[in-house]
């Protein structure tokens, strides 16, 4: 006679039939909970036993339902909101590509619910303290004996009739389990809690984890280089006397390999020569300079009819007159370099050896518009 | 046993002759007045609704032979009954046949001009479409003459050797109807459109065929036993059944799904067509409808455990689901006809017509025999399923 | 026809009508534990240690090739284009495939409340974690720098973009982890009532603490039992939705896309019946070597077998029609480039292969018509085998096959994979059978429980219910 108080009175029966048949006459009796203990799941213990309907199918459904709008809402607010990019052309709130991986949270989240609710908040699994853990009931149980177990739940129950009572109706064997000494740490409330816990610091290092890889980057002092006591582009500078940051190059600055041009007007620029020969190679990039900058406006056979002469009143000269035709090369180089009248100069879009080439190219056009019988190769 | 008062009330049937009468009536002004395109299109519609309860029924009772389910076999006459829908079927399909010229345009000859529908000309031609419906019919004929009327022949017989025989036949019957379903589902309905093609139809039609057998067998077993009949099927049964539509409504939905999004994500032009005409205007809508009767309802309906097994909740959910059923084909069928969704006299005469049909018929046949298969061994072993 | 003779062949119709019992013989629940629980943990016999070397030596190779192929880069695969996909997908839907038949027979058999699933189910499902960790592996290798392989996750990062949940890729990302943390949830519950079996039966302290922790503390309560059992049929009922889901979302890979013979309407229920198929032939071969080398014939009875070779029979036909459909819509579609493709499997470059996937994935399982072949060892392990290497064969076709001529003609060529390809697929057979291996010596391979609940005279009789 120990001075543990007592949990329970087990009785062992042989089937599942002993079983059931004792429990309707025994809670007849009996005024303490029961609980019966089978190696199987035994069919209408549960009605006999009169246990109400168990909710994990509504724990299943809402945190199912759960799963399903967070997924959806998840994939909508980052591939539609928060980074939106456009997919193959998919529309951003493009709920049918979401469908997938939202059914697959959905059966997550519920299977879960299904599996660690009923273990860890119905059944208050895992619990490594409990009275019949250490009985000698449990090993006949777990292999294929039945037990019914009058709890005492605190109160003080008779165990003799108990026991008395449970051999009339079938028990056989009887055994008292003592309540062991109090539980320590590894206990169910204690898992619980700390799966919660480790929940809901995942949840929030995901919160925090995102704004800061949001925010922060671009508050100070994270982004301190972004503020350095340099001279910016377009801002004023008191260094200089004007107030302006911006300079302009000194004077007699030339672009990187360019060659001043000094002649000041067409008639002395008669005097140049054409360095290039005329080579087919040389032609065809006259002929490529030409088409991309000249003919827009001279046309492409150089007689200056495009329509820029009837959408702005523009009259490009006729490259292929006579008079044109007339002019020595370096007239003609002149007026690509320095412009004429309403032509800019073209020195900018056009090299040195683009230009004279395309001096080649106009002789070609001008040669092609007064052609004559003995051109045509036979 | 045969006959038993109180079911066939002739108020009933006399009220269903006149509604049908009037629905022959309004069908054959509505030819005159809206125009054979739509009156044929009304006419397959109906024709299709019939036949996919028949051939569903007709499948679960292959299904049940082949797996040898036995809780099933209380039920199993009620199938059985239904599934002589696919002989009735035999006339009106004939008759659809007159629909070719106006509703399938392959068969006109500028559509060989379009060389993709002549490509399919060894397919779509009319002897061909006309024999492969003939063999259709013949083979469903075949698979009802073994499978149903043995069953009825038992129930006098007490033979055994009928189930072995169905045994054996169901398996090839399943090759049967996979086939013949697909035949209807690419002839038929997806040949409306014969630029189209999707492989999966065939299975899609199959789900809703399916499912349309199980909504119907549901109802008439339901309807029975609200006269009194069949008293000895319990809610153990129901509840199986339950489960059945709601499994298959979750199929249904996963092809129909699987069809559009996979058309929708390659959004290739000669695919996604067919659903484009059927999205846009006012056929959103009605898909969305369709969505949410021929999945959401059902599938939420279904879920508790208790719905599965409770009479009047199954009523219910079986009758949106063979009314979703009827939507689906009217959602497919109808957009060929580019008048956006109507519902006018064509067609609300053609449903009385069908309906008030499909419901005399099916008191007519009801009350005739046993009400479950009288004659299989197995019987009792069905009665006594217990969850 | 005297009455008499009458009389025994309808008795005799009766019993070949009526399925015959979960188990063979006469076995108590108490029997039952000793037959199936006393090898678990114990020195295994010298044929368990000759086919473990095997099969570890097979995974040390294909570790080995893995190494070499993480450290050197893919290039060392067969793998260019247009062949971009090969070995690696072919063998990451191959044996997610194999996984679904664990869950088809543990969670939708479970629904249909077939009592002959109890003896296969824990074997078929741990078959099943098994082969996801086979196909896991595959995904993650074939990314080319698998230690990146996080980005795939969506957390909040310093590049500020999230995964492309657009893509099929991430889709099957979601889809496989689900499928193996709800496999494995679902396999660990059922074991939980085996480990306090086991618990209750050791006396060596080592072992009690083990189980001890690992079962929970459960003590079979009947509250315990009546929660459990409903979140067990929950999970079930789930995993079905998954078996559907997962290989569909695989199917998705291929489906979405705008590659000729990949953008099927078909391939979701197309996969997902190869997927049972391929699984229930491995099922078939496993169930053959361990009912025999357990000793477990009273258990996994011929009846077990004939039901799974007659699964593998519809499956074939179901596949037969796949495969028609899709030759049939090949034509039907009038798309010169499906037609390509599809006259390709059968007559292009690997003509053999597509005509190998058709006699082993149609041809020959046909034999299952047969009884004869359905109740013998060698044609059921013939036809497992030869269902094993067409599906795989599948596989190589639809993707090798489909990508090696697709829409640029400048690119088409043929795939050679190398030895480390080979490999690889050889060391994922490794690592499943080794896997197989140590299960069935550390753990039940019987539920033991679940098929207590099953034998004949464990449950009260009803008032006249039964439960087929």
């Amino acid at each position: 006679m120990s001075d543990r108080k007592i949990f329970s009175v087990v009785g062992i029966f042989d089937s599942a039939q002993h079983l059931m048949n004792a429990i309707p006459d025994i809670r007849k009796r009996v005024n303490a909970p029961l609980e019966a203990y089978t190696p199987y799941p035994v069919e209408g213990l549960d009605k006999l036993l009169g246990y109400r309907k168990s909710p994990v199918g509504g724990m299943v459904l809402v945190m199912g339902i759960i799963g399903a709008l967070s997924a959806l809402g998840f994939e909508l607010w980052t591939s539609g909101r928060d980074y939106p990019q456009v997919t193959a052309g998919k529309p951003l709130f493009s709920w049918e590509a979401f469908v997938p991986i939202m059914f697959e949270v959905t059966v997550l989240f519920a299977a879960f619910t299904a599996g660690l609710g009923m273990l860890l908040l119905l059944n208050r699994l895992p619990m490594f303290r409990h009275p019949m853990l250490r009985s000698s009931s449990l090993p006949l149980v777990t292999r294929d004996r039945f037990a019914l177990a009058v709890e005492a739940r605190g109160a003080e129950i008779d165990v003799e009739k108990i026991t008395r009572l449970l051999q009339e109706f079938g028990a056989k064997s009887v055994e008292v389990v003592e309540e062991p000494a109090p539980a320590g740490v590894a206990s169910p409330k204690f898992f619980l809690r700390t799966l919660t816990a480790i929940g809901i610091v995942c949840i929030l290092a995901g919160f925090i984890t995102y704004w800061t890889m949001k925010l922060f980057p671009i508050v100070k002092p994270m982004v301190h280089m972004l503020d350095q006591p340099r001279l910016n582009p377009q801002s004023p500078s008191r260094y200089f006397s004007d107030g302006s940051g911006m300079r302009m190059p000194v004077s007699g600055t030339v672009a990187r390999g360019s060659v001043p041009y000094t002649i000041r007007n067409q008639e002395l620029a008669g005097d140049l020569v054409n360095p290039l020969y005329r080579t087919e190679t040389v032609l065809r990039q006259g002929r490529q300079a030409y088409m991309n900058n000249c003919s827009v406006c001279h046309g492409v056979l150089g007689d200056g009819k495009t329509s820029l002469t009837k959408a702005y009143g523009a009259k490009p000269a006729n490259l292929v007159s006579q008079s044109i035709a007339g002019l020595p090369d370096g007239k003609l180089y002149h007026v690509i370099v320095a412009g004429k009248n309403a032509m800019a100069s073209y020195s900018a879009e056009l090299g040195e050896d683009e230009r004279w080439a395309t001096v080649h190219y106009l002789r070609v056009l001008q040669r092609a518009a007064n052609a004559r019988d003995e051109d045509i190769p036979k | 046993m045969n006959k038993q008062p109180g079911v066939r009330g002739m108020g009933a049937d006399r009220k269903l002759i006149v509604l049908a009468g009037a629905g022959l009536v309004g069908i054959v002004v509505s030819w005159i007045v809206s125009g054979g395109e739509r009156f044929w299109a009304n006419w397959i519609l109906w024709f299709l609704f019939l036949l996919t309860i028949g051939l569903g029924s007709l499948f679960i009772v292959a299904l049940e032979h082949v797996v040898g389910a036995r809780w099933s076999i209380p039920l199993r006459r009620v199938p059985e009954r239904l599934s002589s829908l696919v002989l009735i079927v035999a006339p009106i399909a004939l008759l659809a046949l007159l629909s070719l010229d106006s509703l399938y345009s392959w068969t006109s000859p500028e559509a060989l001009a379009n060389p993709i529908i002549a490509g399919k000309r060894p397919w779509l031609n009319v002897p061909f479409f006309i024999a492969r419906v003939i063999a259709c019919l013949l083979l469903w004929g075949l698979a009802w003459w073994i499978l149903v009327r043995g069953s009825i022949k038992q129930d006098k017989t007490r033979d055994a050797r009928f189930n072995l025989r169905a045994r054996r036949f169901a398996p090839l019957f399943m090759i049967i109807f996979g086939i013949t379903i697909t035949i209807v589902a690419f002839d038929w309905i997806s040949s409306m459109e014969p630029e189209w093609y999707s492989d999966i139809f065939g299975v899609y039609i199959f789900a809703g065929t399916f499912l349309a057998g199980l909504a119907a067998t549901t109802l008439a077993l339901l309807y029975l036993q609200s006269r009194g009949r069949l008293k000895d099927i319990t809610r153990d049964h129901m509840y199986n059944l339950g489960g059945f539509l709601f499994a298959f409504t979750v199929f249904w939905s996963y092809i129909g799904f699987a069809q559009y999004m996979l058309m929708w994500y390659a959004n290739i032009p000669e695919e996604v067509f067919w659903y484009q005409e059927r999205i846009e205007g006012a056929w959103g809508p009605i898909l969305l409808g369709l969505a949410v009767f021929h999945f959401l309802v059902p599938f939420f309906l279904l879920i508790p455990r208790d719905a599965k097994r409770d009479p009047r909740f199954l009523f219910w959910t079986a009758a949106i689901m063979l009314f979703s059923h009827w939507l689906d084909l009217y959602w497919m069928i109808f957009p060929v006809l580019d008048l956006g969704p109507l519902f006018g006299l064509p067609e609300i005469s053609f449903s009385i017509l069908f309906v008030s049909a499909a419901l005399l018929w099916i008191r007519f046949s009801m009350t005739r025999g046993a009400d479950m298969p009288a004659g299989d061994p197995l019987l009792s072993e069905g009665l006594e399923f217990r969850l | 026809m005297k009455s008499g003779s009458t009389l025994t062949t309808a008795e005799s119709t009766l019993q070949l009508l009526k399925p015959p019992s979960v188990v063979t013989g006469h076995l108590t629940i108490g029997g039952l534990d000793d037959q199936v629980l006393t090898p678990v943990g114990t020195k295994p016999p010298l044929a368990w240690f000759v086919a473990f070397s095997v099969t570890l030596s097979a995974t040390l190779i294909g570790i080995a090739l893995i190494a070499y192929t993480i450290a050197t880069g893919i290039g060392v695969w067969g793998n260019n284009v247009p062949v971009a996909w090969a070995f690696d997908i072919i063998n990451f839907v191959f044996w997610v495939g194999i996984g679904h038949a664990g869950t088809l027979i543990s969670a939708i058999l479970l629904l249909f409340r077939a009592r002959w699933r109890n003896a296969i189910s824990r074997f078929s499902e741990a078959m099943t974690i098994f082969a996801v960790i086979c196909a896991t592996l595959f995904p993650l290798i074939h990314v080319g720098r698998p230690w990146l392989a996080f980005w795939l996750a969506p957390y909040p990062n310093q590049r500020a973009i999230w995964p492309n949940f657009r893509s099929p890729l991430l889709w099957d990302v979601f889809a496989v982890n689900t499928y193996f943390l709800v496999s494995l949830l679902f396999w660990y519950i059922g074991l939980i009532p085996d480990l306090a079996s086991l618990r209750d039966r050791t006396t060596n302290r080592v072992k009690k603490a083990v189980y001890t922790v690992l079962a929970l503390g459960w003590r079979g309560a009947s509250l315990h039992w009546h929660h459990y059992e409903r979140a067990y049929l929950i999970i079930a009922g789930l995993a079905t939705g998954l078996v559907l889901s997962v290989h569909s979302v695989v199917s998705f890979d291929f489906a979405v896309s705008l590659v000729p013979g990949w953008h099927m309407t078909i391939f979701p229920p197309y996969f997902v019946t190869g997927a049972i198929f391929a699984g229930f032939a491995m099922v078939v071969m496993a169930m053959v070597v361990v009912r025999k080398t357990m000793r477990l014939e009273n258990l996994i009875t011929d009846y077990h077998l004939e039901v799974m070779n007659k699964v593998i029979l519809t499956c074939s036909c179901l596949m037969g029609y796949a495969y028609l459909l899709e030759g049939f819509t090949a034509w039907y579609s009038m798309n010169p480039y499906i037609h390509h493709t599809f006259m390709q499997y059968i007559t292009g470059s690997y003509w053999w292969a597509g005509w190998l996937t058709i006699t082993c994935n149609v041809l020959i399982p046909q034999l299952l018509w047969l009884r004869p072949i359905r109740r013998s060892y060698s044609g059921m392990i013939l036809v497992a085998v030869a269902v094993t290497v067409g599906m795989w064969f599948e596989r190589f076709v639809i993707i090798v096959s489909s990508l090696h001529q697709d829409f640029l003609p400048s690119s088409w060529q043929i795939y050679k994979p190398t030895f480390v390809d080979y490999g690889i697929l050889l060391g994922s057979f490794g690592l499943f059978f080794t896997l197989v291996l140590l299960f069935a010596r550390v753990l039940p391979v019987i539920a033991t429980s679940e098929m207590k609940m099953v034998l004949p005279g464990s449950q009260p009789a009803h008032k006249g219910g039964r439960h087929e």
